[in-house]
């Protein structure tokens, strides 16, 4: 490519980016950073009472997904357990589900009085709402996190350290607990950070379970949202909490590289080892049975919660056949409103697909040709991810409030009027979800041998031929992935639709919290199993295109 | 007229120089060798050649046309070359008859032409049977065949191969280079072949280009490259001789360190003063005269043994009949034919 042409590539990569992410954000921090001048220091110091839930909340979450996630990690990857595939896909569902719909699911179980399980222990057992809930929530949709970073390292450590205690004479499970579970517990540990990361960005549940309980828990995220509401007062605050909320983000990622450094210089670098799996001998049985119990517990009973309160006549009426009905069913999935806000979410997850594709595919093509600014390239496409979905929503918000105008060269005049249109969804699931599009391409370009498309050139392609006809088709898996990833996650999406919904529209998401805030809840939790269907869809979707791919290699 | 010519290329990527001042022609019909250790140059003076990387210096002609000189660049697809990769580079999303008419589609050819020439260029390679197979199916040895036939089927000018035997065992490479020689005598095109393995490049070459760190050391055909190193480098890697520093005087060969003193045949050209002492293994001799030196090892070659011996920090290596001797015992080794390089 000459010099010009990449240039002129890497401009017209970024105007868009700069524009419509790295911009907006950057004028709510300035914005938020102002703040504590205008409106006195005496209030922050009330809001302080948001920050403290949402660390304390966010280290609970933290915690909980580490104390379940190390054993489990082990027992699913380094022992010989039965249906450990099946428990797999089971335990890694709470992050492929909206956390939001886990609040659900609690919420049908475990709220104060009409709860399922409350009717069963006794009313006012146990209390889904408030801190605790939460962290408990949140914990639970952060498990895979750790589960998957525990899968990565149990794979990397070389299994003849673990061999090399058992000669020198311990015995199958001291070995385990002395060498590779030191081994692999700074990447669960980064896996817990990315928790505590998660549950701090989160919207939805904090919404949920503790907003409108009483006394009610504010975090930050909810009391940006509450904040918005308020109008134009309530901006200058909401974006001074935003830039909080922002820098919890740069310190954990921090945390997260020291550990991972940490840890990568004990584990082999190699490829792939197979170890030989821990029998679990004479315990199988209970071992089994305790995983089998807590995936029930933890996985399937809050999405059993859900299709139950979708089927009951009036969720808190008593238990019997005679109150089962599929009214909820055809009522909410027939109604006009739904179909609306099911075609618009599916055109904005569709679009906003394409564009993380796109954008993605461009920005790893952009980090192989400027070999040193890449890295540069890569963090403007992967920082929007890092930025919790109620600050860039909050961002888009103020930066579009009014109309932009552009003139070019004193003639042609642009308005970019994005204020209540759905095109700024359009601009925050695309921003938010880019960076699912860079690392796949990035990783799959990395594996295409140069000679591929080297030996097409020399067949007499050009090079936007040779790119049409060898690169492109060998991109396509990974291409696919990125699209029904960050199709899923948009489609699905709540945090931000709920801020960025303009008046008149409906998207899924912010149907779902409607429903569930103030209306309906049995009309919620069947709109909550559609979502569950297409996230079970979407994966499996995306294990045949996995497995297509791995033929052809 | 040459069907190749390269004049005072030079490239460096930073600030290494890669290849430098590199001269060399490639006569119609002939098949070039370009054999050197790895690093030494040779794929990026075949990647210039192919215009996958343009030199800093130097002129390029193919065919009489200049396709890489001052102002000058053209790109790889309008060369009209073949090439086969090192590692295949077979499209693994396209079968072996989609590989291999992708250069015809390329040109617009009607399809019934490319079909007819996809069937006789799969059968230059013996891979008619194979013809709707995806790569994954096929072997390593089949992969490369769909290379060449990829590289051949469009008639280039010249064919380029980096390599293309380095990645298959023994006996494949053996099957291989008998089918490469077999093609070539019948299709009669022009080839560049780059290798590390003298072996290779002595079998299969009219000429062979010796590299090292970026110079073009020698160009001979095989016999004179073996029995003229024109230097110690040459010598030394084509030939698997000895390469001794040291000096020359009164009739004899000392070395630099040791001072190890080895007379020299009497038909040897020699000029007093330091000089580099080429000798190969069967060229010494184990016996009753010469130089006393302590076997270090002694390995069974089947046909042979060599025996070594530690001379000045590097191990001389003779190749004799086998001996009843253990290491640790002297031996008297003496030169039967030896060159001599003045050094300066």
């Amino acid at each position: 490519m000459s010099t010009s042409a990449r240039w002129l590539g890497l401009f017209a990569w970024l105007v868009p980016l700069v524009l419509f992410a790295v911009g907006p954000v950057v004028l709510l921090l300035a914005r938020g950073a102002g703040a504590p001048g205008e409106l006195g220091w005496e209030w922050l110091a009330s809001e302080s009472g948001a920050l403290g839930n949402t660390l304390a909340i966010s280290g609970g979450a933290a915690v909980l997904a580490l104390a379940l996630g190390t054993p489990l990690s082990l027992l699913l990857f380094r022992t010989d357990l039965p249906l450990r595939g099946a428990f797999t896909v089971l335990f890694t569902l709470p992050s492929a589900i909206p956390a939001f719909i886990w609040g659900m699911g609690w919420l049908s179980l475990a709220s104060p009085r009409a709860g399922y399980l409350n009717r069963l222990l006794g009313e006012g057992t146990l209390d889904i709402h408030g801190p605790v809930g939460i962290a408990f929530v949140e914990g639970l949709s952060g498990l895979p996190l750790v589960l998957l970073a525990g899968a990565a390292a149990l794979r990397r450590v070389d299994p003849a350290l673990e061999e090399a205690a058992r000669v020198c004479g311990a015995s199958p499970a001291r070995a385990l607990l002395t060498t590779t579970v030191p081994l692999v517990l700074p990447s669960l540990l980064s896996g817990a950070v990315m928790v505590f990361l998660m549950a701090a960005s989160s919207f939805g549940v904090p919404y949920l379970l503790g907003v409108s309980a009483s006394p009610p828990t504010r975090v930050l995220t909810t009391r940006i949202y509450e904040l918005v509401l308020l109008g134009d007062e309530g901006l200058g605050r909401a974006s001074a909490l935003a830039l909080a909320l922002l820098l919890l983000t740069p310190l954990s990622l921090l945390a997260t590289w020291a550990l991972g450094r940490s840890g990568r210089v004990r584990l082999s670098t190699g490829k792939g080892l197979a170890s030989r799996p821990l029998t679990l001998g004479r315990a199988r049985v209970w071992v089994t049975g305790g995983v089998a119990g807590t995936c029930a517990l933890l996985v399937l009973l809050p999405l059993a919660a859900i299709l139950l309160t979708s089927l009951q006549r009036s969720f808190g009426a008593n238990l019997t056949w005679e109150e089962l009905t599929l009214s909820h069913w055809s009522g909410v999935l027939l109604e006009p409103r739904t179909l609306r806000a099911t075609g618009l979410s599916l055109l904005l997850a569709a679009g906003a697909g394409v564009l993380v594709c796109g954008l993605g595919l461009a920005a790893a093509l952009l980090q192989r040709t400027f070999r040193r600014l890449g890295a540069g390239v890569e963090a403007v496409a992967v920082w929007p991810y890092a930025v919790p979905g109620t600050v860039l929503a909050l961002a888009l918000l103020l930066a579009f409030s009014r109309d932009w105008r552009f003139i070019l060269l004193d003639k042609v005049a642009f308005v970019l009027a994005l204020a209540h249109t759905p095109w700024l969804l359009l601009i925050a699931y695309a921003a938010k979800y880019l960076a699912l599009g860079t690392r796949n391409s990035s990783e799959a370009l990395a594996q295409l041998d140069p000679s591929l498309t080297e030996a097409a050139r020399i067949s007499g392609a050009g090079p936007l031929r040779a790119f049409v006809d060898v690169t492109l088709p060998l991109l396509r898996p990974a291409l696919t992935v990125a699209f029904i990833l960050a199709f899923l996650s948009c489609a699905t999406e709540i945090t931000m639709s709920v801020l960025l919904v303009p008046a008149g529209s409906e998207v899924l998401g912010k149907l779902l919290f409607d429903l569930q805030s103030y209306a309906d809840p049995a009309a919620a939790a069947v709109l909550a199993c559609a979502f569950v269907a297409l996230v079970v869809l979407g994966q499996a979707v995306l294990a045949l295109v996995a497995r297509r791919a791995a033929e052809v290699r | 007229m040459a069907a190749i010519s390269l004049e005072g290329l030079f490239k460096s990527y930073g600030a290494t120089p890669v290849v430098r001042g590199l001269s060399l022609e490639v006569r119609e019909g002939e098949l070039v060798s370009l054999l050197g250790p790895s690093g030494c140059g040779k794929t990026t003076t075949l990647r210039m050649l192919a215009g996958l990387e343009h030199p800093d210096t130097g002129v390029i002609r193919i065919g009489g046309e200049m396709v890489a000189g001052p102002g000058v660049r053209v790109p790889p697809e309008q060369r009209g070359l073949g090439m086969v990769f090192q590692g295949y580079a077979v499209w693994p999303h396209r079968s072996v008859e989609e590989n291999v008419a992708y250069p015809l589609t390329l040109r617009r050819m009607p399809k019934a032409e490319v079909a007819e020439k996809v069937r006789e260029a799969l059968r230059w390679v013996r891979l008619e049977a194979l013809a709707t197979r995806r790569p994954h199916e096929l072997s390593g040895g089949q992969l490369q065949r769909v290379a060449l036939a990829r590289a051949l089927v469009a008639g280039p000018r010249v064919l380029l191969l980096d390599e293309p035997l380095s990645n298959l065992d023994a006996a494949l490479r053996e099957e291989l280079r008998a089918e490469l020689a077999a093609l070539r005598a019948r299709l009669g095109t022009t080839l560049v072949f780059v290798t590390h393995d003298q072996g290779e490049a002595l079998a299969l070459s009219d000429r062979i280009a010796v590299m090292n760190q970026g110079v073009l050391e020698q160009v001979d055909a095989p016999e004179t490259l073996y029995r003229e190193p024109a230097t110690p480098f040459v010598a030394g890697f084509v030939g698997g001789a000895n390469v001794l520093t040291g000096e020359v005087r009164e009739g004899a060969f000392h070395t630099a360190r040791s001072g190890t003193l080895f007379q020299l045949p009497a038909d040897t050209l020699a000029r007093p003063g330091p000089a580099t002492l080429v000798v190969r293994p069967e060229d010494l001799a184990l016996g009753e005269q010469g130089t006393s030196l302590p076997l270090s090892a002694r390995l069974f070659l089947g046909h042979a043994t060599e025996y070594r011996f530690p001379v000045d920090g590097t191990l001389l290596r003779v190749v004799a009949p086998p001996l009843e001797v253990r290491p640790g015992q002297t031996l008297k080794v003496q030169l039967r034919k030896a060159r001599l390089f003045s050094v300066g």
